[in-house]
């Protein structure tokens, strides 16, 4: 798995996978999971190069899953993709060891310009 | 704290939303809100400092064209799974993007969807609820905004 996408909209997974491919990131194994819990168990063994998360989710939060990621040290780079972007809110999400917080509606110029420093 | 939001912030805000993800564009309308007959309602609702709800409306084929531009496919002939979910992660980033202007500390709620007919949905404790008409290829949607100030016990905008 090269990129596990976690977000309960189905259809947002869609448009995050297709835009992904736009930014000309082809042939990456990309794995979904509905909240942070189901993503906790994709992750099981599992090193991908980068979690794109949603921030607000049922079951887990985006916020929770990336603290019970660092919790076990794992420093997988960790990207919130989400519609509510506030200082406060970006503050919280790097100083909980997040790398970049991109805000909904997106272009793949956006998706292409947060992964580049981490997949390129 | 900022607790109000403008109809040109309103519209500005849709705008780029259905011109971003969508690739259609909508602009506003003067079209007047006509209760009753089959449609569709997504919202999401917000507690804290200011209370109430986002929502947006729209016919069931326009919430199948919104899908169909949405997902890049041919939109949908019936609304499904697909068309809720669209139209509830539509009300989801217009009411994200709301948020970023109305107060710090406000949480979102999950979206949710209505389907059905000659219904009217109502905000509880909400004393003004602003409808905003847009236009698409489609025919026209609205885009409320209903709520009140909780500290000081006021209405928006």
């Amino acid at each position: 798995m090269d990129i596990l996408i976690v977000d309960d909209s189905r259809t947002m997974r869609i448009i995050l996978q297709r835009a992904i491919r736009q930014a000309g990131y082809r042939g990456l194994t990309v794995e979904e999971a509905e909240n942070g819990v189901q993503a906790l168990e994709r992750l099981h063994g599992k090193q991908p190069k980068l979690i794109l998360s949603d921030w607000n989710m049922p079951e887990m939060s985006g916020l929770d899953l990336l603290r019970e990621v660092r919790a076990v040290q794992n420093d997988v780079p960790f990207g919130f993709v989400t519609s509510e972007v506030s200082a406060e809110m970006k503050e919280l999400a790097m100083r909980s060891g997040a790398n970049f917080m991109l805000s909904k509606p997106f272009t793949p110029d956006d998706i292409q310009d947060a992964l580049a420093p981490i997949l390129n | 704290m900022q607790m109000e939001v403008s109809g040109d912030a309103v519209a500005q805000i849709v705008q780029s939303i259905f011109t971003t993800m969508l690739d259609l564009e909508v602009s506003p309308a003067d079209v007047p809100w006509l209760a009753g007959g089959d449609r569709l309602t997504s919202s999401v609702y917000f507690e804290g400092d200011w209370n109430g709800a986002v929502s947006l409306e729209c016919s069931r084929r326009q919430a199948c064209y919104f899908a169909g531009k949405f997902l890049s496919m041919d939109p949908p002939e019936e609304v499904d799974d697909d068309v809720r979910d669209v139209l509830g992660e539509l009300a989801n980033i217009i009411g994200g993007n709301i948020k970023s202007v109305i107060a710090k500390d406000v949480r979102l709620s999950m979206p949710s969807v209505i389907d059905g007919s000659n219904y009217e949905l109502r905000i509880c404790g909400s004393e003004r609820a602003d409808k905003s008409a847009f236009h698409s290829a489609e025919g026209p949607f609205w885009v409320t905004i209903a709520g009140k100030d909780r500290a000081a016990g006021k209405s928006v905008p």
